[in-house]
């Protein structure tokens, strides 16, 4: 995929990469190196874990204690309801006969129209 | 592939995968060095297993990025919260020289380095994989985790800008 003209850019990295390449440590002495660093930092993982552990427990507690306390978070609907300024358009007149069902059955007839 | 193929093949691409470490960490040899040890533990250990879809060469290689990626992630988030550092182990620390120090006698390649800081990181991918490492663009695309039209302008945007930069110095 290299062009021809690319020749110059090729030698610099060709270059670097000899460079690089001369203080290269050891393939097994990079993976003992890796191996030593994790055997001596096992109680990393623990102590991962433990956080976690305690973090769980913390809310659980918490949980559990506020729910014995009767504790509630309630939330006032009333005092973050908005109203619009343009809410008084939204108004029909006589929308209230809308809401509201019509009385049906005997109490809601008159007799003398009948 | 077996352990001991998968130790052959990687002691086989360590010098190239030392190369790209370096590079995805701005040639901070110990970050690399730091990037190189975690990864291989995640080949060897079976934490990142190559399935074959790719050459391991490539596998390997998109691995580095990636630690590279959570290796700068933990080391940002050890400077914002210093408890931290209990949490996510300690820093890699060797007494090799900084490699602007190593470089100083090299003043070709010190000017390339230099260069190659300059450049977009994509960019700095892209031209590394393919002149350092001799892989394809379409492989540079699929270890830089971008598309092959993606990878393409960055090859052409970035060996004009590397070129523009390097005769900067160079003056």
């Amino acid at each position: 995929m290299i062009e021809r003209d690319d020749h110059d850019l090729r030698k610099s990295f060709a270059a670097l990469r000899r460079e690089d390449a001369a203080g290269t440590p050891p393939f097994p002495a990079t993976v003992a190196t890796a191996r030593a660093r994790e055997a001596a930092a096992p109680g990393h993982r623990a102590l991962r874990l433990a956080a976690v552990l305690v973090a769980v427990a913390a809310v659980v507690v918490v949980s559990t204690w506020r729910e014995r306390n009767g504790v509630r978070l309630e939330i006032d609907l009333a005092t973050v309801r908005w109203h619009a300024p343009t809410d008084f358009l939204l108004k029909l007149p006589g929308d209230e006969l809308l809401r509201s069902v019509p009385q049906l059955g005997p109490r809601g007839l008159d007799r003398r129209t009948l | 592939m077996s352990p001991a193929d998968l130790t052959a093949e990687l002691e086989q691409l360590h010098a190239a995968a030392l190369g790209w470490a370096l590079s995805c960490c701005g040639w901070d040899r110990s970050a690399a060095e730091d990037v190189l040890q975690t990864c291989y533990l995640k080949l060897l250990d079976g934490r990142a297993r190559f399935d074959g879809r790719s050459s391991l060469r490539t596998f390997v290689f998109g691995v580095i990025v990636r630690t590279a990626r959570e290796v700068r992630r933990r080391a940002a988030l050890r400077r914002w919260i210093p408890l931290a550092s209990l949490l996510l182990g300690p820093e890699a620390v060797d007494g090799r020289p900084d490699p602007a120090t190593a470089l100083v006698g090299a003043d070709e390649t010190a000017r390339l380095v230099r260069a190659l800081g300059r450049l977009s990181a994509r960019q700095r991918q892209v031209l590394h994989l393919v002149f350092y490492e001799d892989l394809t663009i379409a492989e540079a695309a699929v270890v830089a985790g971008v598309s092959l039209g993606t990878a393409r302008t960055h090859y052409e945007r970035g060996k004009a800008a590397l070129r523009k930069l390097l005769g900067e110095e160079r003056e």
